[in-house]
């Protein structure tokens, strides 16, 4: 890993760790959007008393940024793992077994693949009570088959490598050899990669949904996206209301891909 | 003896990896006589396929040959392969190489491209990743043919290509030259590669390990072929093998090589003697093929 | 001849599979339908939809049937084009007669920028060759900056679009709204060209694009049988380029469901009379045979898409052939 990959690591670690850490506070600041609202502090430029500025409701943005992170955060961590643990198994599995087991099971999986991932949660937003709960489930299931697809081909790869068979030859149980030297000794820098992709695949459909402004996050609660929305009303000397939620997503969605990518590169670079 | 069609003077190569600057070839020289075979022996790693990779300008990665002499003589024309190469490389105060990749690239592109084939060309190490796994046997026989024979009409050509995938004694070449690279197993493979190569006619072949991982009897009989078709067209080679007794064979004189420097230069009749072995590694090599090891220098 | 019976076979598997694959799709995208909470007809439809509506839809949906039933109703009728009739966006019309030339455009739009996206891709791949460390602040650079979402990417564009208009074109007075590029025609080309931009520098795909072509090339143009190719005194090129048409057709393949995720947020971002606006619109008004029928033309245009990229693969790679034979 180069000099510059490993500034990049560091970097995006710090971004993640930043959002971690704003989306654990962020349940316990105390924030009643109505309350906020004061006219007369409207588009207060950022200052001492309002570090990001307000925007045109004189509603701050710093807090509303912080409490914006609720809306994603938790769901794009259920996505996640929904897809990673699920994905994972899947994998594994199909990496392992043989037969019309692995047939269906794969059969399943590329029809989850072919299901066009943004267009099927709008379907699903249209038929159920939209929520980035549900968007964030559907999207964790949706991918399932990206997950299973690469730790699969890892698996199938180390299957037949020789300590693996060494391992089962000695006793070891195969499930025990599946999940604890292949899924999680092997697999796990893949597992991060992804994670952090499906995390980051979270916000994007959060932020995009609710800057459209019919599935996300609905105006007054906060939410990156319909905070980036007020750029449809704001007149041009007063960018920071929606210039800063716009390159909070910039930063937090490149800097969970990077992160995902680099830490697995670091990973397999030790695995090996 | 004649004067060398083939001498490599002080060949330095160098690679950059994660643990930083490599030289893995580190001041070889050695010459091919006209016609000759020159055996290259050398445990794993010693930097044999490099050596004969920088002969034909061929070194993947960077930055690859750094200094050095080659010269081909051709027909009495001298071609001087590594003259332009000072000019790409510059030598910080540490000794260290920097070389400009790409400008080298297009300098060797132009100098070889005249040379490939005509001059020389190369059996490499895996024969089935040697070989266009979307074409044809036949296609890339054929491609071989016309290169070096441009007036044969079509049939001519195919008709050549047969007769050549039966010299390399491949039974039904109709069904190999139809055949993809994927269809055949590696002896197969394998002497497919070598046809395609001898087809081009060359001076000077490169085999690099053309009978690792072929049985016993295909590996015999792939050594007989070369020395058939050798001997017969008078072509030289450079041939590389773990396998002391093929090139004890097949070469006249043999170079060993350990860690990226020649460690014994000495003839075939010598190593069957054993006498003048300086280097524990040949002596290790005789050994293990049961022949005669003269007295330590 | 032997070949060609072969390939054959293998599209006709595969056409069978992408048939099963699309069974399969509308029957998860049905059920979805199904397990609407509730009365399934009252959380499907908008607000005050008259009686006689419902009763039509929930015939045509075969939602007054058991639910394997209904769906092979429902199946049997879109198999014939018919997926009922548009409720509000484009009140009582066919919704293959809305969707289909609206389908049409984002198509065209997704391809076109998936296309230029690769080709400036392998142009840039080819500009700076195999990686190294002194490319990586630019590499870096690039993918920090193009895995904004699309959205973002159309805001910060259309923004210093009209900073910059301000600031050099005279309007006499008259504001450009800041919302959107540029004051003109929405039917206007430079809408999808804007749009089309965007697709390409959002949401990650150019320097996934990147990454993947110029592993490809790599891949090739460092094989061991271009070396041999090369020693033997051929030309390299057309050995080359045959050897890339397999894994650039894949690479574009595999990322099409991405771009016809994002066309559906840049197409609203730019008002287009497309798919993806439509389907908003839809479903914003609850118009939902309009979304069902949309659901199933994007998910058939990706079957159809590795369906082609299939037989394609096939019919250039011998070995494919060889694997499904
Ligand atoms: N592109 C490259 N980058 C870095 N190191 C390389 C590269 N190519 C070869 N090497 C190193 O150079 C050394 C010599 O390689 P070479 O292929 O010449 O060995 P060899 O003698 O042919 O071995 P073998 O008998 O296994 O074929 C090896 O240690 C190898 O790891
Ligand atoms: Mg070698």
């Amino acid at each position: 890993m180069g000099k510059f990959a490993r500034l990049g690591f560091w970097l995006s670690g710090l971004i993640v760790l930043a959002v971690i850490a704003l989306g654990c506070i962020a349940p316990l600041v105390p924030y009643e959007p109505a309350d906020a609202v004061s006219y007369d502090d409207a588009l207060v430029s950022p200052s001492l008393a309002h570090l990001m500025g307000t925007d045109e409701q004189g509603r701050d943005i710093a807090i509303r940024l912080v409490k914006g992170t609720e809306a994603f955060f938790l769901p794009g961590l259920m996505a996640a793992a929904i897809s990673i643990v699920l994905g994972g198994l899947t994998g594994a599995l199909t990496g392992y077994a043989t037969g019309f087991f692995r047939t269906a099971v794969l059969g399943a999986l590329q029809l989850l693949d072919t299901l066009p991932r943004l267009v099927f949660i709008i379907l699903v937003c249209t038929i159920r009570d939209p929520s980035v709960m549900l968007i964030a489930f559907v999207a964790g299931i949706l991918f399932i088959p990206t997950v299973a697809t690469v730790i699969r081909r890892k698996v199938e790869s180390l299957a037949s490598e020789d300590y693996i068979l060494a391992h089962i030859a000695h006793g070891f149980s195969p499930v025990r050899v599946l999940l604890h030297h292949i899924l999680w000794l092997q697999c796990w820098p893949i597992l991060v990669r992804q994670a952090a992709f499906v995390f980051g695949y979270v916000l994007f459909v959060e932020t995009g949904l609710s800057y459209l402004g019919d599935y996300g996050v609905q105006e007054p609660t906060p939410s990156w996206g319909n905070m980036v929305a007020q750029v449809r009303s704001l007149p041009s000397d007063a960018p920071w209301p929606w210039l800063i939620p716009a390159a909070a997503i910039v930063l937090t969605i490149s800097g969970f891909l990077a992160f995902g990518n680099l830490a697995a590169r670091r990973g397999e670079e030790a695995v090996r | 003896m004649s004067e060398p069609m083939l001498t490599v003077r002080d060949l330095v190569i160098e690679f950059d990896t994660q643990a930083g600057r490599r030289r893995v070839v580190d001041g070889v020289s050695f010459s091919v006589q006209p016609g000759e075979v020159l055996g290259i022996l050398g445990e794993s790693g010693s930097g044999k396929t490099l050596s004969t990779l920088a002969v034909l300008g061929l070194i993947p990665g960077r930055p690859g040959v750094v200094s050095g002499e080659i010269e081909l003589t051709l027909d009495g024309v001298r071609h001087k392969l590594l003259e332009t190469l000072p000019a790409v490389v510059t030598r910080s105060a540490q000794g260290e190489y920097r070389k400009d990749d790409r400008r080298w690239g297009r300098m060797v592109n132009r100098q070889m491209r005249p040379l490939w084939g005509r001059a020389m060309t190369a059996v490499f190490q895996n024969p089935k990743q040697s070989l266009d796994p979307l074409m044809t046997i036949g296609a890339q026989l054929d491609e071989s043919v016309r290169l070096a024979h441009p007036e044969l009409a079509r049939p001519d050509v195919r008709a050549r290509s047969l007769d050549w995938l039966s010299r390399v004694k491949l039974h039904n070449p109709p069904r190999v030259h139809a055949s993809y690279a994927h269809e055949l197993s590696g002896g197969m493979c394998q002497r497919a590669m070598i046809a395609i190569a001898l087809a081009r006619e060359p001076r000077l072949l490169v085999a690099d390990e053309p009978t690792t991982g072929l049985d016993t009897t295909v590996r015999q009989e792939i050594v007989e072929l070369f020395h058939e078709l050798l001997a017969a067209e008078r072509r030289a080679m450079m041939y590389i093998s773990h396998d002391i007794r093929e090139v004890l064979f097949l070469a006249r004189e043999v170079i060993v090589m350990r860690a990226g420097k020649i460690v014994e230069v000495a003839t075939a009749d010598d190593l069957r003697t054993g006498t003048g072995v300086r280097h524990p590694y040949t002596r290790t090599l005789l050994q293990a093929a049961d022949l005669p090891v003269g007295e330590a220098a | 001849m032997n070949r060609l019976l072969a390939l054959v076979l293998v599209a006709g598997r595969r056409l069978a599979g992408g048939l099963l694959l699309l069974v399969g799709a509308t029957f998860l995208i049905y059920f979805t339908i199904r397990s609407a909470p509730g009365d399934a007809i009252d959380a499907i439809t908008p607000m005050g939809t008259p009686p006689e509506v419902k009763e039509k839809l929930a015939a045509d949906f075969g939602l007054d049937q058991e639910p394997l039933a209904g769906y092979v109703t429902w199946l049997g009728r879109s198999a014939h084009g018919d997926f009922g009739e548009s409720l509000v966006t484009v009140t009582g019309e066919e919704v293959m007669t809305a969707a289909l030339p609206a389908f049409r455009n984002t198509l065209l739009l997704s391809f076109a920028a998936l296309l230029v996206c690769q080709v400036l891709a392998t142009l840039l791949a080819l500009v700076l060759g195999e990686p190294s460390s002194r490319q990586q602040v630019l590499t870096g650079a690039l993918y920090f900056f193009t895995a904004a979402p699309s959205f973002v990417a159309a805001i910060f564009f259309s923004q210093a679009l009209n900073a910059g208009i301000r600031h050099f074109v005279d309007t006499n007075g008259y504001e450009p709204p800041d919302w959107y590029p540029i004051p003109i025609d929405a039917k206007s080309i430079m809408q999808y060209v804007f749009a089309g931009l965007m697709l390409i520098a959002g949401d990650g795909l150019f320097m996934d694009m990147f990454n993947t072509v110029r592993a490809e090339i790599s891949a090739v143009r460092n094989a061991q049988f271009i070396a041999a190719i090369r020693a033997k005194g051929a030309s390299t090129a057309p050995h080359t380029l045959r050897n890339l048409v397999v894994p650039f057709i894949s690479a574009f393949a595999a990322r099409l469901p991405l771009v016809l995720g994002s066309v559906v947020i840049v197409e609203y971002f730019f008002t287009l009379d497309g798919a993806g606006y439509l389907l908003l619109e839809a479903s914003k008004q609850r118009d939902f045979p309009i979304v069902v029928g949309l659901s199933v033309l994007f998910t058939l245009s990706i079957i159809v898409m590795n369906l082609v990229a299939d037989v394609v693969r096939a019919a250039i790679d011998p070995r494919e052939v060889a694997r499904n034979g």
